[in-house]
């Protein structure tokens, strides 16, 4: 049940007022299509990728993943997301603002990495390039988190010290990354408080049920009210066999329900709980899996600030070949 | 002709489970004598021989008698085994048990051979296509002894478009898409500009909200100027947030700006361990004007001239207390002045 693209022009969201599949289709994206002709791109795709997508908005483009209610994947999502863009090359650093209870660095596999925090960063016990922990398989990708488990966060900064830590990001010599991810903390508590002062954008993650989804619109009208209006929804942990037997809701329900952009839509993937207990996120996974490419599709349309136009809804059977019995 | 009997009934009896009654009552009517005593001849052809064995060593008068009773009882217990036997015979189906039997092991058979050959290819295939041969460049990366981003001889990392890749498919007629394997109905989204605007009209309506500014500790004083709905009330015992800091808000600043050099805390750390040590040497210094001579003495290292003089004095000990005081003065006046000459040289 993952999502598809996409619509030729990321600045209107819905050119059409009723979208036709005939009109937008699927998987013919202009904005990265149309590279393919250049020369500058082709360089590229010897050197590395196929294509890549292009960046929109300003650097960096601070990206808030929250959700208000727990265990819905807002950590699996911004490792997810994060290495998915460090793997598309874009400078990431994602940042975990979970206060009390950091998991970030335990699905990336960075714990055993992490020595200073932006606590000691404050403090002044370490700088803030001592803070970031650098990603091994890809040297592009950064974490940085907020505290240490057991340590305490002095908030009496409110939200300023993260949006400190936004402008030295900015100034520094590597240069200015082009996406930090902040994992927001559950609930709506000052971590959440602290984790959304200086994001510029919200990608809201809920699962299809009633309580993630009466939390999800609370956590958008406070987001709505702070300022923040670039926000998009990633619906996890579908399952289709169930909404075919409709014993859960629909990807298109949720948005009715919401009122929001689809970046991606997550279908229920054992992988991901092998994939944490790995400390590799799924998108790393070869061959890829369904869960991991619904990441992937969904960090590429961030990339380009663009969202679903279409959603897989039901499984069909697969049609099979007058040689499928052969293994054809 | 028992003996005659027994030995082409031998085979027969050897698989007793496999014959049926029909065959029983064949053989009984074809040989046209009782088929119980004839089964059980190597009973009766053991009990002979042991009786005859038995009285090899006895009378010969008796030896009739003896043959007569021991014939029937053995008679008795092998007819007791003799409807145990038949009882087992009739307990058998059919005959055609045999074939089946025989197919259903040549059905093991070639069961066990094509999954020994499985194995065999599989083996051969995996072994065949195992990435990393143990030495390789692959193997250590595996090892851990070479970080895999800085293979210069891997191939590079080609990046799979997420939407045009063998793992997704889209039909031709763009209603369908196959992704791992799985074919899924698509559905276009309906969500407009218009009803989105509906939901944050609706929401601005239903969440009043400003985003606190100002954490306060609870039953601090609200300071003038300030918003009340903007404050945020930290209780005393927030598990992970606290309003306390030793530092100020400037301070904090900087140490994040902080690019270069030694972080604050560690530089002042040093700065004041420097400081202390220096106002500890100073305040030695002072002391050491005004030590003790004789508990500066412990500290002293034992050296030769002081050993001899040591010794000097063990014999002056010896030979009378009178020269004590002497020597006493002597080591005090080395000593004080071993002093002296550790403060000039500090």
């Amino acid at each position: 049940m993952t999502s598809l693209l996409t619509h030729s022009n990321p600045i209107s969201y819905f050119p059409n007022s009723s979208p036709t599949l005939s009109k937008s289709p699927f998987f013919t994206h202009t904005k990265t299509l149309k590279p393919f002709k250049h020369k500058s791109l082709t360089v590229n795709s010897i050197l590395q990728y196929n294509r890549k997508p292009e960046l929109a908005g300003d650097t960096p483009r601070v990206v808030v993943i929250t959700s208000g209610k727990g265990g819905v994947g807002k950590t699996t999502t911004t490792a997810n997301i994060g290495l998915s863009l460090a793997r598309l090359g874009f400078s990431v650093v994602a940042i975990d603002a979970d206060v009390g209870l950091r998991n970030l660095d335990l699905l990336l596999g960075l714990e055993s990495r992490v020595n200073y925090t932006v606590v000691e960063v404050l403090n002044g016990d370490c700088r803030l390039d001592q803070a970031l922990v650098r990603d091994k398989r890809f040297s592009n990708f950064e974490l940085l988190c907020i505290s240490k488990p057991r340590s305490k966060l002095p908030i009496g900064f409110g939200g300023k010290a993260l949006v400190w830590l936004v402008d030295a990001l900015k100034d520094r010599e590597e240069g200015c990354p082009d996406f930090i991810l902040i994992d927001c903390p559950a609930g709506i508590d000052a971590g959440f408080i602290t984790a959304i002062t200086p994001a510029n954008e919200a990608v809201l993650v809920t699962t299809p049920d009633i309580t993630a989804l009466r939390d999800a619109d609370r956590v958008i009208g406070l987001l709505e009210c702070d300022g923040i209006r670039d926000i998009k929804m990633m619906v996890n942990r579908v399952r289709t066999d169930m909404i075919k037997g409709e014993d859960m809701m629909s990807v298109l329900d949720v948005q009715e329900m919401l009122g929001l952009a689809l970046l991606g839509v997550i279908p229920e993937d054992s992988e991901v709980i092998r994939s944490t207990n790995r400390g590799f996120p799924l998108v790393l996974n070869k061959p890829p899996t369904l869960a991991g490419l619904a990441f992937e599709q969904a960090a590429w349309r961030l990339v380009e600030q663009d969202s679903m136009k279409a959603v897989m809804v039901e499984e069909e059977p697969k049609k099979r070949g007058f040689f499928s019995f052969f293994g054809g | 002709m028992a003996s005659i009997l027994t030995l082409r009934l031998c085979p027969s009896t050897s698989y007793p489970r496999l014959i049926s009654p029909n065959v029983i009552q064949l053989r009984r009517a074809e040989l046209g004598f009782d088929w119980c005593q004839l089964n059980c001849t190597s009973e009766n052809r053991r009990a002979k021989k042991f009786v005859i064995c038995a009285l090899s060593e006895g009378d010969s008068d008796n030896h009739d008698k003896v043959l007569k009773s021991v014939k029937d009882k053995v008679f008795v217990n092998t007819r007791n085994a003799v409807v145990k036997f038949q009882e087992s015979v009739s307990s058998v189906p059919h005959i055609f048990v045999t074939k089946r039997i025989s197919t259903s092991y040549i059905a093991v058979g070639i069961c066990i051979a094509t999954m020994f050959l499985v194995i065999v290819m599989r083996v051969f295939t995996a072994r065949n296509s195992r990435p990393s041969r143990p030495g390789s460049v692959a193997d250590l990366v595996r090892r851990g002894q070479l970080r895999s981003d800085r293979r210069g001889i891997s191939s590079t990392l080609k990046y799979e478009d997420p939407f045009n890749n063998p793992m997704v498919k889209i039909s031709k007629t763009n209603s369908t898409v196959e992704m791992c394997g799985k074919v899924y109905r698509l559905a276009p989204v309906t969500l407009t500009r218009e009803q989105q605007n509906v939901h944050i009209k609706r929401r601005s309506r239903a969440y009043q909200w400003k985003r606190p500014t100002i954490f306060l500790k609870e039953g601090d004083a609200v300071p003038p100027d300030v918003d009340p709905d903007t404050i945020r009330w930290i209780p005393a015992n927030h598990p992970f947030a606290t309003t306390v800091s030793d530092i100020d808000e400037d301070l904090a600043q900087t140490n994040v700006y902080q690019k270069h050099g030694v972080p604050f805390r560690i530089k002042a750390e040093h700065e004041a361990l420097q400081r202390k040590l220096e106002t500890l040497q100073n305040d030695q210094k002072f002391s050491k004007l005004t030590i003790d001579p004789g508990t500066a003495r412990n500290f002293e290292r034992p050296f030769k001239t002081q050993l001899k003089l040591d010794d000097q004095v063990e014999e002056k000990l010896s030979n009378g207390p009178s020269r004590h005081t002497q020597s006493d003065h002597t080591r005090n006046s080395l000593g004080s002045n071993t002093n002296t000459e550790d403060i000039q040289h500090t």
